[in-house]
């Protein structure tokens, strides 16, 4: 076996990198390797549940995150896979593209010897009567063939055996290349967009409004290289939010419409202008687009603390953990004095008691909004300076005032009822109740460019499927008795399944020009 | 429906999969991102980067206005010509909780040179945020902000990135300096007195 050399090896791997078969192994590999990023909790969509996963797994967890599991599409291996992709994909395109350059300004190639070799083979025999020379005859030829989309060269006109190489299908290469290159385009616009795009949550209460700034977001995960001035100064306010539920017997408690009455403004110059918020019919402020994912209660509450003040008061936020809106919520009031007060429990909007006197939720409508609540004192863990979660609440270190094991038992709050915490630490009031949504602000400047590079895909790919490449040569010459003798050959380059009908189109084409053509020299010649 | 969307949602974000990839190939070290993937954050925290401007760079004069928690409207331009320190908050933001002590202590050393102080409060209703001023004893008032008018207001000049920011404005009302996170009390003390020793605008 020869060696191969440094050089040799390196064009060898080159060859190999941008071979198709190479790019479709590694747009396969791409598709695997995005599935452990369903498997493990990612952290660019919820880092909270990355720590926790890590917590509960001690022994898998930290060695899952070595690997980067949990930052799948940000992972060495993933970017090794893309960049790869990437890098066959233009390396596969560039030399095709140049071919293609050649193959559209060379000639269709020299007629074969014997056409009777080609997989379709046919021949016709023009009486001599007609007067039609060979010469003539491959001209014809040539013009049938031309009306039928073929590029022609003749060959040999001079002599007896004159023929007209022609080759068709031109377009299908065009649109192979068109095809790759704009899987370039979609891979360049997708990573555009996640360098200088941004995505971000945002909770709105009724009643309360946003304006696009970083700070004013829940969470806000930025591209790379984004530039704070990409953010479009747009506002919102959140009117109203209705959602309706479906109150046939089969299919009761399903929600069947969420919308959101927002009152938005472009710019802080821009007159304000009411909108509607749907799921799946997002807000656009030039390129930024609004959606609606999620909603849920915000019980109005008011804590009083020992001292008589008002430690606490406006809307919270509750979690939905089912379809019938029962929800978690965690209430702190860091300034309750003596005593911080913390209270963690459910939100249930239509509460029933069960025979054993627990409460739970029967339907997603307000009918019975009930706080059941366990409270503590102490602190909360908000002085030191670390971040926690608004919906948080860690208890081990608090001293509990209530909860079904408690003396004084857990707290059970109806619509507009106070109750009243033991050892006078304070109260806690149900004052109202109001819905929030949950929006994801996204801006992503790739998403043209995407659209643009996908449809120029699909256009390029559907050329290719329908054009076929062919060539044809036809040949023509004059048998001792005086007839005009033609033979025609086709070959397909690739797969090509209506070879054969093509070829008798050929045929009755030129039959039905020379017919044609006798007609009417028997009209000149009565 | 709106597990639908969130299905259409993770199409979307496996598109973003494909995002994601080349940012990690160039990605540089970012503790804010740091941060939040920590995943004990649920808002955007400061690093507590002090950001001075020379009188000479510093932008234009900042102009915002706003409601104050007692109801009145409040307008920068009606105590210009004076030092600004502003403060962005929130009642249960935990590094706001532990700048406050210190925030007060500079604001009752340098009211009476002139220096105003205003918070702007980005979440709380009235009595929550009044329940925060008497836990920490502060005596300046703050704008509820809870639509963002104001950040909207100063992102022009120097966007505030993090609950808690401070902004220290110059006489001229420029953005003199900028600290994301807790403000250290010396370094916001510094800051403070270098804008007042500056000399002001000259009256017409």
């Amino acid at each position: 076996m020869p060696r191969l050399g440094p050089t040799g090896m390196l064009r060898w791997a080159w060859r190999q990198l941008t071979s198709m078969k190479t790019a479709l192994q590694l747009l396969l590999l791409l598709a695997v390797a995005a599935v452990p990023g369903s498997l493990f909790p990612q952290r660019p969509a919820n880092p909270a549940v990355v720590t926790q996963y890590i917590q509960d797994n001690p022994g898998l967890g930290p060695w899952l995150d070595r690997f980067q599991l949990f930052d799948v599409y940000s992972s060495l291996w993933f970017s090794a896979i893309y960049l790869l992709l990437f890098v066959s994909l233009i390396g596969c395109v560039i030399p095709r593209a140049v071919q293609h350059w050649k193959a559209l300004r060379s000639q269709p190639p020299r007629t074969p010897r014997r056409l009777s070799r080609l997989p379709e083979y046919g021949t016709m025999t023009v009486a001599a009567d007609t007067d039609l020379t060979p010469g003539r005859a491959i001209e014809d030829a040539a013009n049938v063939l031309r009306r039928r989309g073929y590029r022609v060269q003749l060959r040999d006109t001079g002599t007896d055996l004159p023929s007209v190489a022609a080759e068709r299908g031109y377009l299908k290469e065009a649109g192979n290349l068109v095809f790759h290159t704009a899987m370039i385009g979609v891979l360049v616009s997708i990573a555009v967009g996640g360098m200088l795009g941004y995505r971000a949550q945002k909770l709105i209460i009724e009643g309360e409004g946003f304006t696009n700034a970083e700070l004013g977001y829940d969470s806000f995960f930025p591209g790379t290289n984004f530039n704070p001035g990409a953010l479009v100064p747009f506002s919102l306010t959140l009117n109203d939010f209705d959602v309706t539920f479906d109150r046939n017997p089969a299919s009761y408690g399903n929600p069947i419409d969420f919308t959101a009455d927002m009152t938005v403004q472009d710019s802080p110059s821009d007159t304000p202008r009411q909108e509607t918020l749907r799921v799946n019919e997002p807000i656009g402020f030039g390129g930024t687009n609004v959606y609606l994912i999620g909603n849920g209660y915000a019980p109005e509450i008011t804590v009083r603390d020992g001292e008589g003040n008002i430690a606490l008061q406006g809307p919270v936020a509750s979690l939905p953990t089912d379809a019938t809106y029962n929800s978690t919520i965690v209430i702190k009031a860091p300034d309750a004095r003596p005593d911080q007060l913390g209270f963690v429990g459910f939100f249930l909007p239509t509460a029933m008691v069960d025979e054993d006197g627990v409460a739970f939720g029967s339907d997603p409508d307000p009918y019975n909004p009930q706080l059941n609540l366990n409270s503590y004192t102490g602190d909360l863990g908000l002085d030191d300076g670390n971040a926690v979660s608004v919906y948080q609440l860690d208890t081990t270190e608090l001293t509990q005032l209530n909860g079904r094991d408690m003396p004084d038992g857990g707290i059970v709050l109806g619509a507009y009822q106070t109750y009243e915490l033991p050892d006078g630490k304070g109260s806690i009031t149900f004052e109202g109740l109001k819905r929030y949504v949950a929006l994801d602000i996204v801006y992503d400047p790739g998403k043209a460019g995407a659209l643009v590079f996908t449809t120029l895909a699909l256009f390029g790919l559907i050329i290719t499927l329908t054009t076929a490449r062919r060539r044809v040569w036809i040949r023509a010459g004059q048998h001792e008795d005086g007839r005009t003798m033609v033979e025609y050959g086709l070959l397909a380059r690739g797969e090509d399944h209506s070879l054969a009908k093509e070829a008798i189109r050929i045929g009755s084409a030129l039959t039905a020009h020379w017919n044609k053509a006798n007609d009417q020299n028997r009209q000149a010649t009565p | 429906m709106m597990k639908l969307s969130l299905l259409s949602r993770r199409q979307a974000a496996a598109a973003a999969v494909l995002a994601s990839l080349l940012i990690s190939g160039c990605a540089v070290e970012d503790p804010l991102a740091e941060k939040v993937n920590a995943g004990t954050n649920s808002y955007v925290a400061g690093d507590g980067s002090v950001a001075e401007y020379a009188a000479e760079i510093r932008g234009d004069t900042v102009r915002f206005s706003g409601q104050l928690f007692d109801g009145t409207t409040a307008a920068n331009d009606d105590w210009a010509g004076q030092v600004t320190v502003l403060n962005v908050w929130y009642a249960a933001c935990a590094p706001c909780r532990v700048e406050a002590p210190d925030l007060s202590a500079l604001h009752a050393e340098f009211e009476p040179q002139g220096v105003k102080f205003y918070g702007i409060n980005t979440r709380d209703e009235a009595p929550t945020a009044a329940a925060f001023e008497r836990s920490f004893g502060i005596e300046y008032p703050s704008f509820k902000d809870k639509n963002g008018q104001i950040l909207l207001a100063l992102t022009d000049y120097v966007p505030p990135q993090a609950v808690p920011t401070t902004l220290v404005l110059d006489k001229e009302g420029r953005v003199a300096a900028r600290i994301l996170g807790i403000a250290e009390k010396s370094t916001l003390k510094a800051i403070i007195e270098d804008a007042l020793a500056a000399p002001g605008p000259e009256k017409p």
